[in-house]
Order: C-alpha cells, then sequence, then structure tokens
C-alpha cells in the first residue's frame, strides 16, 4: 500500500514482543505522539488498553437498521394487505400477528447490513492513507508508526529502540 | 403464461370457420331448424340472429345409447355439440341423463370413427373412397343379391327402423333387430303369465316396497333414469316415510347396495323365493290367489330357503311386510339374473305382483317398451347363413360378433355372407369383419326419431355439422334404392330428412293435427310428443301354472361365474369413451381394468388378494383377470364385468381388459343368452396387477363422514347427534360438548371478519345439500363434472399413483361387518359425494403464498389458476382432499384430435403445475348473473344450477343462494338430517348433507 | 480472556498458526480433487433430473395424492436444520466466550452458509411452475398483486432469505482479516486474488476497534435468527391442519432437531477434514468432547419431545391425532418411524460416555447416524402424516421415484462442491482468532 499513494513521513517500528510494542506506545503517548497506527494479526486487548481508545459507535448503526428493519416490515405487510384487500381463511385483512415474524426477520436483516454498512464507513473515516506496512504484522509482529519526519525522528527511533523494537524504519516524504 | 389457458390442441382454423359459417346458416335454440348441409363456408361476416358467439345453443334431441330412449338437450357453442343434459319435458328422463348419455359426446368426437366410407382393399386392409362409389358397390352387389340380402339392426324404434324394414321387404331380404340386452326372458314370461309379449313400465315412485330380484333396476334394467327418479321419490326420505327397497341377489350390484336389505341368494333360486312370497300372500295375508293359488300352495318358505340360503323366517317376515305395503312392487330380469331359468323367475314374479295387486298400479301394461328379437333372431339368420342364404349382409348400429358370446360361433356363420357391410361410425370387432364400412352420423349429427315406448315419439335432429365425411344411414338406405331402382324405386324421397317429415305429416293427421309443418317444429322444439298411453288390464292367462326348476349350469367348476353388466360400459359400447372408462365403476371404484370379484371368505381361503391374478375356466374358455375382494358377494360366485376385452373398437377399448363372455355358454336354438350358466374353476397364475382403484380406505373409523340413521329416528325429526345417542353410539364428534360452545362463539366472531371490505355486501352465498338419502351413488355427477369443467382423464398408470382429476368423487364406505371378515357379506354401502365444500373458513385459502385460492365475495373458494405456482400447501391443508394437481401436462393427453373440440369454451383447460378444483361451476354463476343482469331482473333460485346437481336422476343434490330464505337449498340445509363433514374443524363448509336414512328391520 | 481459565489449547507461535493455517490451501492432493469431482458428478446428476421435471412437470417424482409434499421439502427441512449448528457455534458460543469454538467454528460457518444455499433451491424445484418462483416476493408488478403475507410459506422466503444474507456476511466478514493474512504470505496471481478479497485489511488499531466491536451485534443478531429459521419452518407444519403437523410443541422441537442434525454434519465433516488439512493439533478431541455434549442435549430434548408427541396425540383424545401416531408407529411408514427415533432418540444417548465423546471413529459412526435419523424424522413428519389425513377415502401410501432420488444426490453433491471448494480457497481454521488465544511473548516473560 505504502508507496502507491502519497507517502507519509514517519518512523515504523515492529515488535515480537507484546508488553514492548505497549512499553513504546505508552511512552511516546506521553511524549505527545496521540496519533499513532498500530498494527497487529489479531484484535489484542493490552493495545488497545495501551492506546485508551473510545469504544466505536458501530451500534448506533446497528440499532438505527434494526429499528428501520421494524418499520419496513410493518408498514410493508399492512399497506399491502390493504392495497389489495383478499380475504382468505375468514382472517383479518391486516392480520398483525401473522406478520410478526416478517416483522423479526426485516428486523435482523437491515439490522446485520448496516452494521456492516457502519464498520466500512467508520474504518475508511478513520483510515489514513500511504502509512508504511510490513506484511509481517499480520502474523507474528506487531507494528507501531509515528507520523513524524524530519528532526523528531531520530528521537523516535531512539524510543522505539529502548522499547525493545526488533527493527525501524524511517518513511520520507 | 402461454400454456395457461389455451386450448391445448386448438381446433384448425378452417375447421372452427366451418362450423362457425354452418351453425350461422341456420340454428335456432330449441327451434325446429337444423343446420342442415351448406353449401359453402362463410365466417360471420353478417351476424345470424340465432347463432351469438360466446352463447350457448340449444336443441333438443333424443339419446340412443339404450333401448330407454331418454329425451336430451344439446348444448352446442359455436357449432359445436359440448354438453348433453336431459331434457325436463321428457316423460322417461324428466331432465335427468345418466353416465352413458353423458358420455354420448365422446361417442361423437371419438378419436376411433371412420372418418369415410372405405372397402376392404385387395391387400385385406380397408381403402377410403368417395361416397358415390361406395353407394355404387352397395347398389350392385344389392341387385345381384337377388332377395339373398340381411340387415342386422340395433336401432330403436323408430322411422329409420320402419325405412330399414320396408327397404329390406322390398328387396325380399330379412331383418333382424338385435340388441344384446332384450330382455327376451321377462318378455317370454309376460306372455306366458298375461299373454302379452311386451315389456310393461314400472313405476318405483308410487311403490312402497320394493322386491328386487337380481334386477339391477339403478344401473341398466329397462330405463334406469326413470327408474331411479321413481326410487328416490319412494325410497328417499320424506315426511316421515320411505319405502323399503329388499334385494335378492347372487351379487350385491350398486342396486343392491341401496336395498334396505341384501340377500345373497343361490344363483338361480328366485322363482322359488318370489312364489313362496306369493304362496305366503295368499295363506297368511288374505291377498287373493284367484285361480294360482292352488298351484302356489307348492312352494313353501321352507323349499325356497333350501333352494335360495334365505332363512324361512326371513322370508315370512318380509311376506309380512311386502303383503302391509300398498301398492308394492317386485322386479326381476336383467342381464345378472339371465340363467336357463330366467322366464320362470320373470314368471314367477310376475305372479307375486299379480298376488299383491301391483299390476295395473307399480306394473303398467300397455307402455310396451321398445325390444328387438333378440339372440332368437340372430340365431335364426345365423341358420340362414349356414343355408348360404346371404349374399349381402348389412349390419346396422349392432356389434354381434363382440356381443355375442363366442362360444355361439356366430362369427363362424358371419364370415359365410357373401357380401358385408357396415354402418357403424367405428371400427368395431363386427365392421372388422365386413367388406364395405358405409359409416353411419352419430345420433345428434343426424335425422330420426324413436317411440321408445307407447305414447312417446322422441325427436333428434342434426345439431351441427358432421365431424367427418359421413352419411346418415337413412341417406344412405334412400340413394341406394334410387340407384337400385326396381323395388325400391319406391322409396324417392330426396333426403331423409324429408321422408322423416313426410312421416311426420301422416303423424300429424293421425293425431288430427292439421297444421302438419307446426306440429312438426313444435315436436323438434319439445323433443318430441309426449302422450299418456292407455293402460292395459292383464290377468294371467287361463291354464298359467307357476313353476320352479333350478336351472342347469355348465361345466363342474366349484364356483358360480356370474358376470354383471358395467352400468358405464354396458354391452361394451362404453369401452371407447375415456370418461367412462376413468369414471371410477360405482360398485368397484376400479377405472380402466377388468376385475373379478370374490368374497372375502373365498379370497382367504384361495389366499388371493386384491390384484392376483387369476385364471377363470368355463367349458366354454377361460380369462386371466385379476382379484378384487368384495364382501357384496354370494361365497360360491365369481363376477366379472361385462364390456370390456374388445379386439378392435379404437385405441381407448382395444385390448383393454378381458371379455367375460368367452366363459358364457351360448348354444343354437335357446330364446337367449344365459349369461350365468356356467361354473368356472379358478388357478392361480402367481403373476399380480396392480388395480387401478381409487378406494383408499373404506372404513369411516368412525369420523362421521357418511351418516345414517334408522327411519323409526329421522321420522321423530332427530338430528344425526341425537339419532346416534338414541342408538346408544358414542357420538363421532371429535370435540367434546364444553367445546362446542367455544368454538361456535370463536365462529361467529371470523364470521362477522369474513365479511369486511369488499365482503360486507348483502351477497348470494352459494351453497349446497347432499341427500344421502337420495344418493345412489351413480355416479352421473361425476360425469357430468368432467364435461362440464374440461377435466382432463389421465388414464390408468397415472390412476395407480392416485392422481385421478375428479373434482367430484363418489366415496363407497362400509359399514357393518369387517369385509375382510368371513361374514364380510353383512354390509352397508354409504355413498359420500365428496367435492369442495367452499369452506367460509377455508383453511387451503391461507396457506396459498400468492392468494390464488381466495374467498369470493359470494362465498366460493376461489382458484385463479393463472396464479398459481404449485405449492401444494393448500391441497395438503384440505382436510376434504378435494384439491387435485396437475402433475403433467394433462391437457395435451387427455384430448386426442377430434375430442378437444368437445372442450367447453366457458372453463379454462388448466396447465400442467397448477392446483385445480371445484368451484360450484363457476362459471354457470356468472353467466347466470350476467344473463339477470342484461334482462335487469333478480337472479330466481333455480333458474340455473351446478352440472351435478342438474345431471342427478335422484334430485339429490340442491344448489342454490343459501341467503334467499325462499330458496329450495337454504329449506332443505335446515333439514333436521343435516350435518357438516368434519364439522368439529370449524371450517363451516358451504355443504349440507343430509343423513343417510336406513330402513330395517332389526332382525 | 476467559479463555486462560481453561486448559491450554493450543501450543504454537502465532508463526506456526499462520504457517499451517496457509499450508491447506497449498497443492491440493489427489483424494481431495477425486472427491471434489465425485461431488461436481452428484451435482450435475441433480441438475439433469431437474431439467427434466422443468420439462415434463413433476408427474416423474413420487408424488401420490394425499402426499403433496415428499423428499423435496424432507431435503429441504434437511438442509435448513444443517445450517443451525454452523450459526450456533459461530454465533451463539461467541456470546458466551465458549472457548473451544474457535478452532471450528470457520468450517461449521461455510457449512452454514452451503446448507443454506443448498435447502433454499428446494423451495424453487418442488413447486408446480419452479418459473414463476419470484411470484412469491413482494415486488412491484403490473397489477399490483401482492404475495399473502399470512401464509407461512411467505415467512419462509423472508427467513431463509434473511438467514442465508446474514450467515454470508458472517463469514465473510470473519474471513477479512485472515485472507489478509494469507495475502501476506503468498505470492503470485494469488497474492492479487487475496489482496482483493483482503479488501485492504491491514489490521491497525482503528480496523480491530470497529471490526471487534461490530462481531459482537452480528454475533447477538445471528442468534435469535437461528432460532427463529427453523421456528418458521416448523410453523410451515404447525400453522397447518393435517393430524401430526399441527402441534405447538414444533418450533422448539424442530430447533433442537436442526441444531442436533447440524453438529452431526459438523462432526461427519471436521474429523476428516482436520485429518486431510493436517490439523489435528488445532482440532483437537478437546473439541469433539463439547461438539459430542452439545449433540447429547439436543439429542436428549429430542427424545423428549417425541415422547410428548405421542403423549399429547393419547392425552388430547383426538381421534384424528390418536389415528395417525398409531400408524406412524405400527402404519406402513413403521419402518421409517423406528429408524428416526433409534437413530435421533437412542443413538444419541451413547454419548454420555467419555470414551465415545473422545474416540473420533465412534463419534465419527455416530454422526452418521444422525443424518440418517434426522432426514428420515422429516420423511416421517411429512410423508406418514399426510398420508392418512382427514378423509380415509383419500388415504395413500408413496412410492418414491429416480426424479426424488436424483434431487436428493444432487443436493449432496452441490453442497460437498461448495464446501471443498471453500475449503481449499480460504483458511477453514480462524487464524485471527487462534491468535487471540495465544498469548504473544513479553521480554519480562510470564502471563500478564
Amino acid at each position: 500500500m505504502a508507496g502507491r499513494s502519497r507517502i507519509v513521513p514517519g518512523v515504523l517500528a515492529s515488535f515480537e514482543h507484546i508488553d514492548a510494542a505497549t512499553d513504546a506506545i505508552k511512552a511516546l503517548r506521553a511524549g505527545g505522539h496521540k496519533d499513532l497506527v498500530v498494527y497487529c494479526s489479531h484484535p489484542n486487548h493490552e493495545l488497545e488498553e495501551a492506546l485508551e481508545a473510545p469504544v466505536s459507535p458501530v451500534r448506533l448503526f446497528t440499532l438505527i437498521g434494526g429499528l428501520t428493519g421494524t418499520t419496513a416490515a410493518t408498514a410493508m405487510t399492512i399497506w399491502m394487505n390493504l392495497d389489495w384487500p383478499t380475504l382468505v381463511g375468514g382472517k383479518a385483512i391486516a392480520a398483525i400477528p401473522a406478520f410478526v415474524a416478517i416483522m423479526f426477520e426485516l428486523t435482523v436483516l437491515i439490522g446485520g447490513l448496516a452494521s456492516v454498512a457502519g464498520v466500512i464507513i467508520l474504518v475508511l473515516m478513520g483510515t489514513r492513507r500511504g502509512v508504511m506496512y510490513d506484511p509481517r504484522f499480520s502474523d507474528d509482529r506487531i507494528g507501531v508508526f509515528v507520523p513524524a519526519g524530519g528532526e523528531v525522528a531520530p528521537g523516535v527511533e531512539r524510543l522505539f529502540r529502548d522499547a525493545g523494537a526488533v527493527e525501524v524504519r524511517h518513511a520520507e516524504a | 403464461m402461454a400454456d395457461d389457458a389455451s386450448n391445448p390442441s386448438p381446433i384448425d382454423r378452417r375447421r372452427f370457420l366451418s362450423v362457425l359459417g354452418i351453425s350461422g346458416a341456420g340454428a335456432a335454440v330449441l327451434s325446429g331448424c337444423s343446420t342442415g348441409q351448406v353449401q359453402k363456408l362463410i365466417p360471420y361476416l353478417v351476424q345470424s340472429e340465432d347463432q351469438i358467439p360466446g352463447v350457448a345453443t340449444w336443441y333438443a334431441s333424443t339419446c340412443s345409447e339404450c333401448a330407454a330412449g331418454c329425451g336430451l338437450h344439446v348444448k352446442t357453442r359455436e357449432g359445436r355439440a359440448v354438453k348433453l343434459e336431459g331434457n325436463p319435458e321428457h316423460p322417461v328422463n324428466r331432465g335427468k341423463l345418466c353416465s352413458r348419455g353423458q358420455a354420448a359426446l365422446q361417442g361423437l368426437y371419438n378419436p376411433g370413427r371412420l372418418k369415410a366410407p372405405m372397402v376392404r382393399a385387395a391387400g385385406g386392409g380397408f381403402q377410403e373412397i368417395t361416397w358415390d362409389d361406395a353407394i355404387q358397390r352397395l347398389a350392385a352387389k344389392l341387385g345381384a343379391a337377388g332377395g339373398k340380402v340381411a340387415v342386422i339392426s340395433g336401432a330403436g324404434r323408430g322411422t329409420l327402423s320402419d325405412l330399414l324394414a320396408d327397404w329390406t321387404a322390398a328387396l325380399g331380404g330379412r331383418l333382424v333387430r338385435y340388441r344384446p340386452f332384450d330382455h327376451e326372458p321377462m318378455r317370454a314370461a309376460n306372455r306366458a303369465v298375461f299373454g302379452r309379449d311386451e315389456l310393461p313400465a314400472h313405476d318405483f315412485g308410487r311403490a312402497e316396497y320394493i322386491l328386487s330380484f337380481g334386477a339391477d333396476f339403478l344401473e341398466t334394467w329397462l330405463a334406469p333414469v326413470e327408474n331411479q327418479r321413481g326410487f328416490a321419490r319412494s325410497h328417499g326420505f320424506h315426511d316421515g316415510r320411505m319405502a323399503k327397497h329388499v334385494s335378492f341377489a347372487p351379487r350385491m350390484s350398486l342396486t343392491g347396495q341401496n336395498a334396505d336389505e341384501w340377500h345373497a341368494i343361490r344363483p338361480g333360486s328366485e322363482a322359488a323365493l318370489a312364489l313362496a312370497l306369493a304362496n305366503l300372500l295368499v295363506t297368511e295375508h288374505g291377498a287373493a290367489g284367484g285361480p294360482l293359488a292352488a298351484s302356489l300352495a307348492a312352494f313353501t318358505p321352507e323349499s325356497a330357503a333350501k333352494e335360495s340360503g334365505v332363512p324361512a323366517e326371513t322370508i315370512r317376515r318380509i311376506a309380512r311386510e311386502f303383503a302391509a305395503a300398498k301398492p308394492s312392487l317386485a322386479v326381476a330380469g336383467g342381464v345378472a339374473s339371465q340363467h336357463r331359468g330366467a322366464i320362470e323367475a320373470c314368471a314367477a314374479v310376475n305372479v307375486l305382483n299379480w298376488v299383491a295387486g301391483n299390476i295395473g298400479q307399480t306394473v303398467l301394461f300397455g307402455a310396451d317398451l321398445d325390444a328387438g328379437d333378440g339372440a332368437a333372431g340372430l340365431d335364426a339368420l345365423g341358420s340362414a347363413l349356414d343355408g348360404g342364404q346371404v349374399a349381402v349382409l348389412l349390419v346396422h348400429e349392432a356389434n354381434p360378433l363382440y356381443a355375442v358370446p363366442r362360444s355361439a360361433g356366430f362369427a363362424a356363420r358371419f364370415a359365410k355372407a357373401g357380401f358385408k357391410v357396415s354402418t357403424s361410425p367405428y371400427l368395431d370387432e363386427t365392421a372388422a369383419q365386413c367388406d364395405l364400412l358405409l359409416p353411419d352420423h352419430h345420433g345428434i349429427e343426424r335425422w330420426d326419431d324413436a317411440r321408445p315406448r307407447a305414447g312417446v315419439v322422441g325427436l333428434m335432429q342434426p345439431v351441427m355439422e358432421p365431424v367427418f365425411k359421413t352419411m346418415a344411414t337413412g341417406d344412405l338406405l334412400l340413394k341406394t334404392a334410387q340407384k337400385v331402382g326396381g323395388a325400391l324405386a319406391k322409396f324417392n324421397a330426396p333426403s331423409y330428412e324429408a321422408h322423416l317429415k313426410a312421416r311426420w305429416a301422416d303423424f300429424a293427421k293421425a293425431q288430427g293435427q292439421a297444421d302438419a309443418e307446426g306440429f312438426w317444429r313444435a315436436g323438434l322444439q319439445r323433443g318430441g310428443v309426449f302422450t299418456e298411453p292407455p293402460a292395459v288390464e292383464v290377468k294371467p292367462v287361463p291354464g298359467f301354472t307357476p313353476a320352479y326348476t333350478a336351472p342347469g349350469f355348465d361345466g363342474t367348476g366349484e364356483f358360480y361365474f356370474a358376470p354383471h353388466v358395467s352400468s358405464f360400459l354396458y354391452d361394451g359400447r362404453g369401452a371407447n369413451k375415456p370418461w367412462l372408462l376413468e369414471n371410477p365403476d360405482p360398485v368397484s371404484k376400479i377405472t380402466w381394468q377388468s376385475w373379478v370379484e370374490v368374497h372375502p371368505a373365498t379370497a382367504a381361503r384361495l389366499d388371493v388378494r386384491n390384484g392376483e391374478i387369476l385364471r377363470l375356466t368355463s367349458p366354454q374358455g377361460s380369462i386371466d383377470v385379476p382379484v378384487y375382494v368384495y364382501p357384496g358377494l354370494h361365497p360360491d360366485v365369481l363376477s366379472v364385468p361385462l364390456g370390456l376385452g374388445h379386439t378392435e373398437y379404437g385405441s381407448y377399448a382395444k385390448g383393454r381388459g378381458v371379455n367375460a363372455l368367452d366363459l358364457v355358454a351360448s348354444k343354437a336354438g335357446q330364446p337367449f343368452v344365459p349369461y350365468l350358466s356356467a361354473r368356472v374353476t379358478v388357478a392361480k397364475t402367481g403373476t399380480y396387477r396392480k388395480l387401478a382403484s381409487t378406494e383408499g380406505n373404506p372404513r369411516q373409523l368412525g369420523r362421521g363422514i357418511a351418516e345414517a340413521m334408522p327411519v323409526a329416528l329421522a321420522a321423530k325429526g332427530l338430528s344425526v347427534r341425537e339419532a346416534a345417542a338414541a342408538e346408544g353410539h358414542a357420538e363421532g364428534e371429535a370435540n367434546p360438548e364444553r367445546e362446542v360452545e367455544a368454538l361456535k362463539g370463536w365462529a361467529a366472531e371470523v364470521h362477522e371478519r369474513t365479511r369486511k371490505g369488499d365482503y360486507a355486501r348483502e351477497l348470494p352465498q352459494w351453497g349446497m345439500t347432499i341427500d344421502l338419502a337420495k344418493c345412489t351413488g351413480c355416479s352421473a355427477c361425476v360425469t357430468a363434472c368432467y364435461a362440464e369443467n374440461n377435466i382432463p382423464t389421465v388414464g390408468e398408470d397415472e390412476i395407480h399413483r392416485g392422481r385421478e382429476m375428479t373434482w367430484m368423487r363418489i366415496e363407497r364406505y362400509w359399514e357393518g361387518a369387517d369385509p375382510a371378515s368371513p361374514n364380510g357379506g353383512a354390509v352397508e354401502a354409504r355413498f359420500v359425494p365428496m367435492l369442495c365444500q367452499q369452506c367460509a373458513d377455508a383453511p387451503c385459502e391461507p396457506v396459498c403464498p400468492v392468494y390464488a385460492a381466495y374467498h369470493t365475495a359470494d362465498g366460493l373458494n376461489g382458484q385463479v389458476y393463472n396464479r398459481c405456482v404449485g405449492t401444494r400447501y393448500c391441497a395438503n391443508n384440505c382436510p376434504y382432499k378435494v384439491r387435485y394437481f396437475n402433475w403433467y401436462k394433462y391437457n395435451d393427453h387427455a384430448w386426442p384430435e377430434p375430442l378437444n373440440l368437445q372442450l367447453n369454451p366457458d372453463v379454462t383447460v388448466r396447465a400442467r403445475g397448477v392446483m385445480e378444483k371445484c368451484t360450484f361451476c363457476v362459471q354457470r354463476i356468472r353467466g347466470a348473473q350476467n344473463q339477470a343482469r342484461l334482462e335487469g331482473r333478480p337472479l330466481k333460485d333455480g333458474v340455473f344450477t351446478t352440472a351435478c346437481a342438474q345431471a342427478c336422476p335422484s334430485d339429490a343434490i340442491v344448489f342454490g343462494d343459501l341467503n334467499d330464505p325462499q330458496s329450495r337449498v337454504r329449506q332443505a340445509s335446515q333439514d333436521h338430517r343435516g350435518y357438516h363433514v368434519l364439522e368439529e374443524l370449524n371450517t363451516r363448509p358451504a355443504i349440507t348433507y343430509l343423513a343417510k336414512v336406513t330402513n330395517r328391520t332389526e332382525a | 480472556m476467559a479463555v486462560l481459565a481453561h486448559e491450554p489449547v493450543i501450543t504454537q507461535t502465532h508463526a506456526d498458526v499462520t504457517r499451517d493455517v496457509v499450508a491447506t490451501l497449498e497443492k491440493p492432493s489427489t483424494g481431495y480433487v477425486l472427491l471434489f469431482f465425485g461431488a461436481v458428478g452428484l451435482f450435475l446428476v441433480g441438475a439433469l433430473t431437474l431439467l427434466i421435471l422443468v420439462k415434463d412437470g413433476l408427474g416423474h417424482a413420487g408424488y401420490q395424492p394425499p402426499i403433496f409434499w415428499s423428499v423435496y421439502i424432507t431435503t429441504f427441512v434437511f438442509w435448513i436444520g444443517i445450517g443451525h449448528a454452523g450459526t450456533l457455534i459461530s454465533a451463539i458460543l461467541y456470546l458466551f466466550r465458549s472457548p473451544w469454538r474457535t478452532a471450528v467454528y470457520r468450517s461449521t460457518e461455510a457449512m452454514t452458509v452451503f446448507a443454506v444455499m443448498t435447502a433454499a433451491l428446494f423451495p424453487i424445484i418442488h413447486i408446480g411452475r419452479q418459473w414463476l418462483f419470484y411470484w412469491l416476493l413482494p415486488y412491484p408488478n403490473q397489477r399490483f398483486l401482492w404475495p399473502n403475507f399470512k401464509s407461512p410459506l411467505l415467512w419462509d422466503v423472508f427467513a431463509i432469505t434473511t438467514y442465508f444474507t446474514v450467515s454470508t456476511t458472517f463469514l465473510v466478514y470473519g474471513l477479512v482479516p485472515d485472507v489478509a493474512a494469507v495475502r501476506d504470505k503468498v505470492g503470485g496471481w494469488r497474492k492479487l486474488v487475496y489482496k482483493f478479497a483482503s479488501a485492504g485489511w491491514l489490521g491497525t488499531d482503528n480496523q480491530w476497534r470497529h471490526y471487534s466491536r461490530a462481531y459482537l451485534y452480528l454475533a447477538a443478531l445471528a442468534t435469535p435468527l437461528v432460532l427463529s429459521v427453523h421456528s418458521v419452518v416448523s410453523w410451515d407444519f404447525a400453522m397447518a391442519l393435517v393430524p401430526g403437523w399441527h402441534g405447538t410443541i414444533f418450533a422448539p422441537y424442530f430447533v433442537a432437531g436442526a441444531i442436533y442434525s447440524g453438529l452431526g454434519m459438523v462432526m461427519t465433516l471436521v474429523i476428516p477434514l482436520r485429518r486431510a488439512l493436517k490439523l489435528e493439533h488445532m482440532i483437537t478431541k478437546y473439541h469433539f468432547d463439547n461438539l459430542a455434549k452439545l449433540t447429547l442435549l439436543t439429542g436428549s430434548i429430542l427424545f423428549y419431545a417425541y415422547g410428548m408427541e405421542y403423549f399429547i396425540a393419547w392425552y388430547s383424545g383426538n381421534t384424528f391425532e390418536q389415528t395417525t401416531f398409531f400408524r406412524r408407529a405400527f402404519g406402513p411408514y413403521w419402518w421409517a418411524g423406528w429408524t428416526m427415533i433409534t437413530c435421533n432418540a437412542f443413538v444419541s444417548q451413547l454419548l454420555w460416555f467419555k470414551k465415545i465423546r473422545t474416540n473420533l471413529t465412534a463419534l465419527f459412526v455416530v454422526s452418521i447416524f444422525i443424518n440418517i435419523g434426522m432426514w428420515f424424522e422429516r420423511y416421517v413428519i411429512i410423508v406418514s402424516s399426510l398420508s392418512n389425513d382427514f378423509i380415509p377415502w383419500a388415504w395413500d401410501g408413496l412410492n418414491p421415484t429416480w426424479a426424488d432420488w436424483g434431487i436428493l444426490a444432487g443436493s449432496f453433491g452441490w453442497f460437498g462442491m461448495w464446501f471443498l471448494l471453500f475449503a481449499r480457497t480460504f483458511p477453514i481454521v480462524a487464524i485471527q482468532e487462534i491468535k487471540e488465544m495465544i498469548p504473544l511473548p513479553r521480554r519480562r516473560g510470564g502471563q500478564h
């Protein structure tokens, strides 16, 4: 990915040890570097704690999606029955109990799809392009990237080394 | 969908235009006009005032499917006959029609019809020739015959028969009027007892007590439709009473199944029973024995019991009841009991009737029902043939090479005729042996009249352009006469129509009518001229003494072989009509097959089961036929239906089933064919053939589907459940009392809902009642439904898989002893016509995902064929199982050309993959409503009805508007005998069944 | 995580996990290829049968009124049921934080998707005019005819569509990070494919934050969904009048049965799979032990349901119900009835023994019995109930034909085809979740 779009200048360190990575993150945040990109092959709670990330707002999408489903189903079933009222088996034209199943299914359907849509939107909004990446991050390494070019970079590199990074690379604009 | 609604094999355009044009040329609603012959085809450029496309035109005519001569109304659409119904004005059938009569339509459009005259080619096959050529050839042969001419004619009494007689006489030839079932023994007996060689009429309607000695009067005996109408009137429950019907017969025919008591007698013992009863009447019940009293004394109940196997005390009881009922009626005869002692049996029954004072009351001499010369006539002709006395033999409306038992050796004698000519419209067994085929018009394509009995003259008129290049035999005779000249020259009428009108002019004179033309037109309109024949007083001829000698049987087999007449196939002429083959036999419920009926005890002894093929061997021959275990049989009797086993007669009949006549002994010199005269041995073949039966489980399992109550309780006006309680039966109701109330409340609430929105208007609620006390299970309604609703016949293989499409079916449940048990004979048959119940809260409707099944505003279960996608959920959810699915493209195979011309244009032909069902003939309902709207009058009760109700000879079915307080159906539905099938499901059916009433003396 | 409370399940490093799983995607063995083409062959048999059915009509199948539904609906319910175990393991057990699901859930989830894919074909195959199936959908047609939402079949349409969509989403969603991992291991054209499939996944903190959260909600939605779907399917029957269908017990009874059959199928699939893909050290006896326990539970629920059906039939005093259930045990379909009871109620009870729960051969045999038993359960419920309902005169039996078996075989082919294809193309074990359970190395050593 890096290199295709405009490259973000900064320092990328990769760690083998989780505690090393968390130490580095904590130190960086203490040093004012709040804007970090941390790579990991799996959702890791220690990293989340170190980053003190807020809870994802995706649940809003789920909620709204679900409610939309319910209303849509209710409206559809009742309106369609009234639009062409046909009598069957002596049942009421708009027999609500019979429609509950459909209301439920649409709630789940739209709720689920909305959540996924939410993730996509949120991720796209929060992702910065052109950040350095290393294939081993999806394997067994943890990566931490600091968008700090120029004179700040050496300090950051030193910090990483002290924390125990196994490798540190620089990205120039 | 292309395959929706479209006629499976559309009529080709030219034929369509032709029929259109022709009928345009001059047809009239029940008017004296006829289609006549067309000179050129004209499409409807100029609208003829009496032919409106889309509106049916009706013609009166006469049925020629049997000797009864019922009146017809022929419904034509755009110049095609599409349905046959009874003529309400006709005294014989009063607007009703049996299955055979209705199926005549499939004879008209039969794919097996000969399409043109043909002559035997050198190669042996037939080759088509022109009519001129054909007539030339016939004339030449006749000219050369030098009087050595013979004619076999099965035509009923009428102008054509007269012409045929004169024509033959003029040629110096001999005419034999031959029908297979000619009731010779009855006539012989009447000659012997009363000195009258005739068949009397019988008034079942007035009889309080009916004794049947093997006469299947509801099926094929004399005038079945008339009999059934009368039977329903007397034996149907009305104002607290009903006649009693006791049947003595070796086999429980449909008539026997409708008896309150059926006694399985030893074959041939009818006379002994009848005379014993007569004797008891005279000695114990004060009947006037007159000259016969003395000779009767010899016939004691005990001797009769010994002969027949009916206990003496039963005979005494029946004598007591019989004597108490006035007037009563005893009947005998018919093919099923035509053994060597048949004349004595009929004579004995004459005596019984005379002693009981029924002669002139319910037995009406002077009616002189139509009958031919019978087997004797054919036998005489046989010897002429042997003597080489026949140079030209003309066969008309007869098929002796099939109907005469092989043992009579008639085929060999027939072959001795020099030149053999057939006028049969079909290539039947006889025609196949002829040298010249001159196919006649079908009965409703030609002019003629019929005199089935004194006082009744029915007219037949061509209602449409002939389907094929055939010629009315009347015209043929006249044309040939002109060619031959000489003695025949006097037959110089320009056409048979002219000849007929001339005869009618004479008739008008005889009737003292000045205006012959008016008389003629009136006759055409009414369907004939009907007068009351003068009754004739008869009394026993001096010197007559009743007698009984146990009839002899050929062979030494352990079983009596009792062939019976199928009420559909009759003398075999039904075998080429798919309706009659597919409509389940009313007794056995088997289709498309032959079977042999075996008593359960006998079956157990022989260790045979349904479908196992037995070989029956009599001195005359042997047949292999699958077993049907049937409780309604004397254990020593095996019974096989007649009418199948054709070797010719079209693709439907050819090679289907076996011909029971092969086992029958028929020797030269005897006055009639003793059908019941052979003893057979049985041998297992170890092979099986699945019975094409529509019978599921024949027991009701206490589900209250076919309810009944004794007349005593019915007279008290009890309901079905009250009657059951009174009899101390646990009620069949699945819901306990406490639930019923709750259900009622709920039902009312649901009913409110059913009247929402579009449905709130005050509309008719179509309903039906079926009176099981009248229904005889004859299945005429089923045939009518096939005809009206374009129901496809699916054939034997599909019926094996339970896929028959009968929108209306007759369910036959056994009550009483288990048919499988040795005493299975003691069973009661109950019939339930089962069709869509048009439930108000129909389970089939809400489950349809696409609203193909829905409720109409006037209370029908609509079925939108075009919308149906075929989930079949509705059929699963229908408790009555009256929905039928198109598993294949049945519409492609059911109506091979030209059968498709019969299709009712008002009804969609259903595509493959859709569900279909009865909708109370919705096309008739809408038609009548539109008519009423056009004429700005309200739709009155009874101006129209469904096809089944229209056809029902018993008038058991009543259809109409339940919201109309005056309607017949409303009245009937409130009868105390009324009940709904599976009421506890709360489907609220629109059909109310009236429980059967049984008139049994608990002995 | 709660998992640490348990015995450590897996004893490898993250690198091993990635390596081993990616290894499953390398060149297929001949055995696999044969199996795959076998499946394709079966599928073609089914396709050909369907072709004939559409051409001539359903008559070729053994339908014999009053049995208007038979083998096709049986097989439909069978496949729908199979799906349920997948969702149960991947969603419900996720909410319960049950550790043993991790190793197997990907394969079961795939099974779910393909099973539903198979089942979804049957409502179309079995109708009389297959080409008009879309009339069941509420689309604005020329006459504005809408479908009948009161019909349980409509509920089916919605339930199945939803179930298929949601379970597919769930599967694909879970796959994304793993595909990214594969992307970073392989080269050549395959890299391009996986790169596309990974949708730009990098595993940044931002991505994980939203991803994990949404995963939780998806699981939370899928859980009631899976329960609803088979309830709706059961209502196809329970809403009808047919004796033997018309029972209030049906929804829970069917759901239990569905999960039971699904677990059976999971074992049938995963036992050979783990050997073929050399995943023995990831999918261990520990997992099967737990699967078997769940099977035992659902099997016992079925046992109870069967008993209860008979009890109610007797207790209700309803003659129709009584006849139906008497004939189910002693009527013409006694053999099917007893097959169902033996395979489901009795065989499941073997799982009380740990020896059997931990013996894979035994488990495999049991699982086969379960599959057969559950197919017959539906066969009995549908065919034997329809064969003898209210009107005795209409009673008849069923004679299945080549057309029935052809479609049945085809459905297995269709399912196997997709499943095998999937197992070869995507990580059949969830890399990221396994890793989540393996503590990362620490400089200072020890756990936190």
